[in-house]
């Protein structure tokens, strides 16, 4: 299972990346993972504002829903609209094509709240 | 690890049982109780999954009605059924997000438990690719639709025994046409174990596929405070 260096992740198994003020933030290759083959990702409005932790997206395999959180505190400036069509890219390419919504951050020190991957690996189930 | 279930005898109404499964969810995010199951049966009533359509439903709201069967939507995965009494309904609320989650998958697990269930009494279940659920010969007999919230699970899976197919009839369960339901009486007839027996039998394998080690409680006998509180919402 892999997780990436350069990311932060959240115990809720969210991974995000910061670049500019922006935050893109998807599901991990854990997550995808224990939800198996995805069917129907049902993303935020462009415009929404969040409080770190509320919840901001869906992720459903056939038989499972999953709830997202956002993990920082930002309004939404785009969500990734190829998920609904495809929401298999989750599970394809889960830190890459199959990212979720970016959010304008309004804090940028809040990502320090976040975990490294180091602590988040130890999360994660070790076999 | 530790967990907790709790079995009920009588039927309990849906809504009940979705307000007692989210104050337990509420309590097992902030760690107040351990993974805890809930065993029960409901009273007639059809939900369908977050993704459900109508046109799976085959009766006018109306004719629910007459028949005594209620209709809800319910926030979970998977698609439409049907619940009723004759039938078990695991709610395991279990933290699925930390490093003791199994890489097998928790879909996989409650299989694993319905199939090992039709084994005590000699029924050969099986998985079919593509499907979830635990099938026999005869038709389905296990139906799954679970949802996540902070990794912690809530809806389950229903496993009929006894309970009356006419429920099923009023829908296309799972959306899955011309396939057929089944129970465990359909195939053993009069053999068919008890409810406590089956009851026995799913919490014994929930307790080895899921490696925790259940302390079992009754809805009518004594239980640790904290759930007592949470299940009767005082």
């Amino acid at each position: 299972m892999s997780i990436p260096q350069d990311l932060f992740y959240t115990k809720t198994h969210e991974w995000v990346s910061l670049e500019d003020g922006i935050a893109t933030i998807g599901i991990t290759d854990f997550a995808q993972s224990q939800l198996s083959d995805l069917t129907f990702v049902e993303l935020p409005e462009v415009g929404t504002e969040f409080d770190g932790g509320d919840e901001a997206a869906v992720v459903e395999s056939v038989k499972a829903a999953a709830d997202v959180y956002a993990p920082i505190a930002g309004e939404v400036v785009e969500v990734n609209e190829d998920l609904e069509d495809s929401p298999e890219l989750i599970n394809d390419d889960a830190f890459g094509k199959g990212w979720l919504f970016k959010i304008r951050v309004v804090d940028e020190s809040d990502v320090d709240s976040l975990l490294d991957p180091e602590t988040y690996e130890d999360l994660c189930p070790t076999d | 690890m530790n967990a907790w279930s709790l079995s009920f005898s009588e039927p309990v109404p849906y809504q009940q049982g979705l307000d007692m499964q989210r104050r337990l969810l509420a309590a097992r995010q902030e760690s107040r109780i351990p993974d805890t199951v809930l065993i029960l049966q409901h009273t007639p009533v059809v939900t369908l999954g977050n993704r459900g359509r109508d046109n799976y439903l085959l009766k006018t709201e109306e004719e629910y009605r007459s028949l005594g069967i209620e209709v809800f939507h319910a926030e979970r995965g998977g698609d439409v059924t049907f619940h009723g009494p004759g039938q078990w309904v695991l709610y395991p609320i279990l933290f699925l997000g930390g490093n003791e989650a199994d890489s097998h998958g928790y879909l996989n697990n409650l299989e694993e438990i319905a199939i090992r269930t039709l084994g005590d009494y000699g029924i050969h279940g099986f998985r079919r690719e593509g499907k979830s659920g635990a099938w026999t010969d005869a038709g389905k007999v296990a139906a799954i639709g679970f949802r996540l919230k902070k990794w912690v699970s809530f809806h389950g899976m229903s496993f009929n025994v006894c309970n009356d197919l006419m429920g099923f009839g009023t829908i296309v369960p799972c959306g899955l046409v011309g396939e057929p339901v089944a129970t465990v009486k359909t195939v053993l007839g009069d053999d068919c174990p008890s409810m406590e027996r089956v009851r026995d039998s799913l919490l014994n394998h929930f307790s080895d596929v899921c490696n925790r080690k259940l302390e079992r409680f009754e809805r009518t006998g004594e239980m640790p405070a904290i759930l007592h509180e949470l299940i009767s919402g005082e």
